[in-house]
């Protein structure tokens, strides 16, 4: 196994020999020869790791009709596990230094392989710092492409320190990561962080990066080359800072394992560590009270981590409970007790008393033309109509005034009056009654002429004989009634029309002595009457003179 | 005759205490003659110049209900301007000379023979008589319009009362005489009284509705 990878390894390092040689320029334009070592480079040292990472999917570095992006990806596949193991391992050996020695005799054996792999590859990460030195402002997490590249190396260099190791993976806990060991170590750690937290805490309270990071470079001025960076941090680094931890690492003498002279500066460090873990992923935690973050520990068990979230539960409860309640819980809350503009954040439920305004559209209107038309056609306008009175009782005769003389003396009205009292039924007529039957009357002789109008068929009534009709009209006219325009005139018979006798004539024509003879005759005529009125007149007056006499008498 | 009569009976009342009393006399009503003694009365009505020759046209419509049915004498007295009633021996009651005396007044005021009449035949009519000045003192043309208004054109005013009253109305100048029953009387002469005071006839016309609707219902 040493002797092949011996051999792999100087097979290696001739390709990086190669990949070294070629001058920067010649990187710029893609060559078929540069790409094809750079693979087979990169496919060795992933058969190498593959040793340290027993879990990763791939057996090895599928590089034929792959490109570029598909073999960083598998490389990132075997490389990702094998950085968070190594970080454990790191820390491990921060806590516990004397393992490290045991280590460093393995090393040994290997020590020059890696003195010159690691030159080789210094040459090369010198050139990558030059390059990032340009992100040194740069704070944003993840730089995706140097990290990639940092990552190769840094597989690398863990594959050393793993080689170192003896390999030891695979099991959570062995004799360098024990569960028990890192919780003390938690504690201890939280506990300083915390000591130092107050001190931060005001300029820290921002959360934001920039303040950590600005702090994190104080830190590391400080203790420049002396800071102990522990294990690589894939997210939240300076690559600064990086470059550094990385020539400490490389370097790594008595001191830095067991800096027992700067006991500050593990625990500076472990206190930026911290701070960069907690900001890394927990800060809604920075807040809380100090009981609550020594909880923190991953050691408790089920029912523990339940009963620690519901205890949270309910101190949260009490204190709202305690707390003034929110102005929506307040029941009855007037504009004056709530905050501005405050009513219209809230989803209030309230009644809306008035009813919404009819959406016109076009079916509406016409539905409502529709029924206008329909109406007017109909003729139903729903007009308000008087409601006819009913009459309660038959109306008063309403006495009309007569005012002409009347007929009758005041004893004969006196004496209907006394009938109409004692003997109702054999009463005479009253004048409405009389007025009633002249109405009928006269009604049916009009019915009788509108018939005879209107009927081309006409028989009339049967003539009832009665006493007081004296017509003195001919018989013909009184049977016959022609239905069309003719006039009676035409039914008299000429004798009918004049009565009298023959011969008349008028005054021109009258001869002389026929006009003496009707002077005469009037004369005559007038002389009769004269003596007539004379003799009654006397008559009258005989009669008085006797009437006057026999009284005195 | 009666006086002695009496004072004969009250005696024998007192002589017959202890005995039974003696049958009461029946007397028989008096006559119209009997009543004052046996002797005739008279009445008489003066005539006026201007009912004089009316008087004479309708001198038979007058003289023959009297002496007919009432059995009164009546007679003309020309010299005097007189009509004079006198009571006969078969005059049935003597309440006939004064209605018949009555009968001849009326005429004479100026009411028809036909109205007139009635008071022959019945009892509650009267005649009441007053006049403008005793409403309203009128003068000169005010006195002419009041007289206007209570006739009416062409008298119809005064016949819609007397239609509505039954009664009869005399308008004579200044004087008002009304013929009638009580009631009636009263009606008619309130309306006039109102005509004379000013109302129009139309008002009149109204009140008079009213008040003879609730005549007549009340019968």
């Amino acid at each position: 196994m040493a002797t092949k990878s011996e051999a792999s390894l100087n097979l290696d390092l001739d390709l990086l020999h190669r990949l070294k040689s070629t001058e920067p320029p010649v990187w710029l334009a893609p060559r078929a020869e540069l790409s094809e070592t750079a693979r087979k480079a990169s496919k060795i040292i992933f058969s190498y790791l593959r040793t340290y990472a027993p879990k990763s999917p791939l057996d090895q570095l599928l590089i034929e009709g792959f490109d570029a992006e598909q073999i960083w990806q598998q490389i990132d596949l075997q490389s990702q596990p094998l950085l968070s193991s190594l970080k454990r391992e790191v820390k491990k050996f921060e806590k516990k230094p004397e393992e490290i020695g045991k280590i460093r005799e393995v090393l040994e054996g290997e020590k020059k392989v890696v003195e010159s792999v690691g030159k080789v590859l210094e040459g090369e990460r010198r050139v990558l710092a030059e390059e990032s030195d340009d992100f040194d402002e740069d704070l944003d997490d993840g730089l995706d492409d140097d990290d990639e590249e940092e990552e190769e190396e840094e597989g690398s260099e863990g594959e050393e320190e793993k080689k170192g190791k003896g390999g030891a993976e695979g099991g959570i806990e062995d004799e360098f990561l024990k569960i028990n060991e890192l919780q003390e170590y938690l504690e201890e750690d939280e506990a300083r962080e915390y000591g130092l937290k107050k001190d931060s805490n005001d300029s820290r309270k921002k959360g934001g990066r920039r303040v950590l990071d600005n702090e994190e470079d104080e830190d590391e001025d400080e203790e420049d080359e002396d800071e102990e960076e522990l294990g690589v941090f894939g997210d939240s680094d300076d690559n600064e800072e990086e470059d550094e931890h990385r020539q400490k690492l490389e370097n790594a003498g008595y001191e830095d394992f067991f800096g027992s002279k700067r006991k500050k500066a593990p625990k500076k460090n472990l206190k930026s560590i911290e701070e960069l873990e907690e900001d890394s992923g927990l800060d809604d935690e920075e807040d809380e009270d100090e009981a609550v973050e020594t909880k923190k520990n991953d050691n408790l068990s089920t029912h523990e981590k339940q009963s620690e979230q519901l205890r949270a539960e309910i101190e949260k409860m009490e204190k709202a409970n305690l707390d003034p309640k929110t102005w929506t819980m307040q029941g009855e809350v007037t504009a004056a007790q709530r905050p501005k503009n405050s009513a219209l954040e809230v989803d209030l439920d309230f009644q809306h008393n008035v009813r919404p305004a009819p959406v016109i559209t076009e079916e509406f209107t016409a539905s409502l033309e529709e029924m206008i038309k329909k109406r007017i056609i109909e003729g139903q306008f729903d007009d308000v109509e008087k409601a006819a009175s009913l009459p309660s009782k038959a109306p008063r005769e309403l006495k009309e005034l007569d005012e002409n003389k009347s007929k009758k003396g005041l004893a004969e009205v006196y004496e209907e009056e006394y009938v109409q009292k004692t003997n109702p039924a054999a009463a005479p007529l009253t004048f409405s009654d009389e007025q009633k039957k002249e109405a009928s009357m006269l009604f049916k002789k009009l019915c009788l002429k509108l018939d005879a109008l209107s009927h081309f068929h006409f028989t009339p009534k049967p003539v009832i004989e009665d006493m007081s009709i004296q017509a003195n009209v001919p018989a013909l006219a009184m049977e016959e009634i022609a239905p069309v325009a003719v006039s009676d005139a035409a039914m008299l018979a000429p004798e009918e029309v004049f009565a009298g006798r023959g011969d008349v004539k008028e005054e021109a024509e009258l001869t002389k002595a026929e006009r003496k003879r009707r002077r005469a005759s009037k004369k005559r005529k007038f002389k009769a009457e004269a003596t007539k009125r004379m003799t009654a007149k006397k008559a009258r007056d005989n009669t008085l003179l006797n009437d006057n006499d026999g009284k005195e008498e | 005759m009666q006086s002695s009569m009496d004072v004969e009976t009250v005696p024998s009342q007192l002589q017959n205490e202890s005995g039974s009393l003696p049958p009461k006399p029946l007397f028989e009503p008096l006559k119209a003659h009997e009543m004052s003694d046996g002797r005739v009365q008279f009445r008489k009505v003066n005539v006026p110049p201007h009912r004089y020759s009316p008087l004479k046209k309708i001198w038979m419509e007058i003289y023959t209900p009297i002496y007919e049915q009432m059995k009164i004498d009546i007679r003309m007295n020309l010299k005097a301007r007189r009509v004079e009633l006198k009571t006969r021996a078969d005059t049935p009651d003597i309440s006939n000379l004064q209605k018949c005396a009555d009968f001849v007044h009326a005429f004479m005021l100026g009411f028809d023979v036909i109205d007139a009449i009635a008071l022959l035949r019945l009892d509650e009519l009267y005649i009441e008589s007053f006049e403008i000045k005793d409403v309203k003192t009128l003068r000169g043309e005010h006195l002419s319009r009041a007289i206007g208004r209570l006739s009416g054109k062409g008298g119809k005013t005064k016949f819609a009362i007397e239609n509505a009253t039954k009664t009869r109305i005399v308008i004579a100048d200044s004087k008002i005489h009304i013929l009638g029953s009580f009631a009636n009387i009263k009606i008619a002469r309130d309306s006039l009284c109102s005509l004379i005071l000013g109302s129009p006839a139309g008002k009149v016309y109204s009140k008079l509705r009213a008040v003879t609707a609730r005549l007549a219902e009340r019968f």
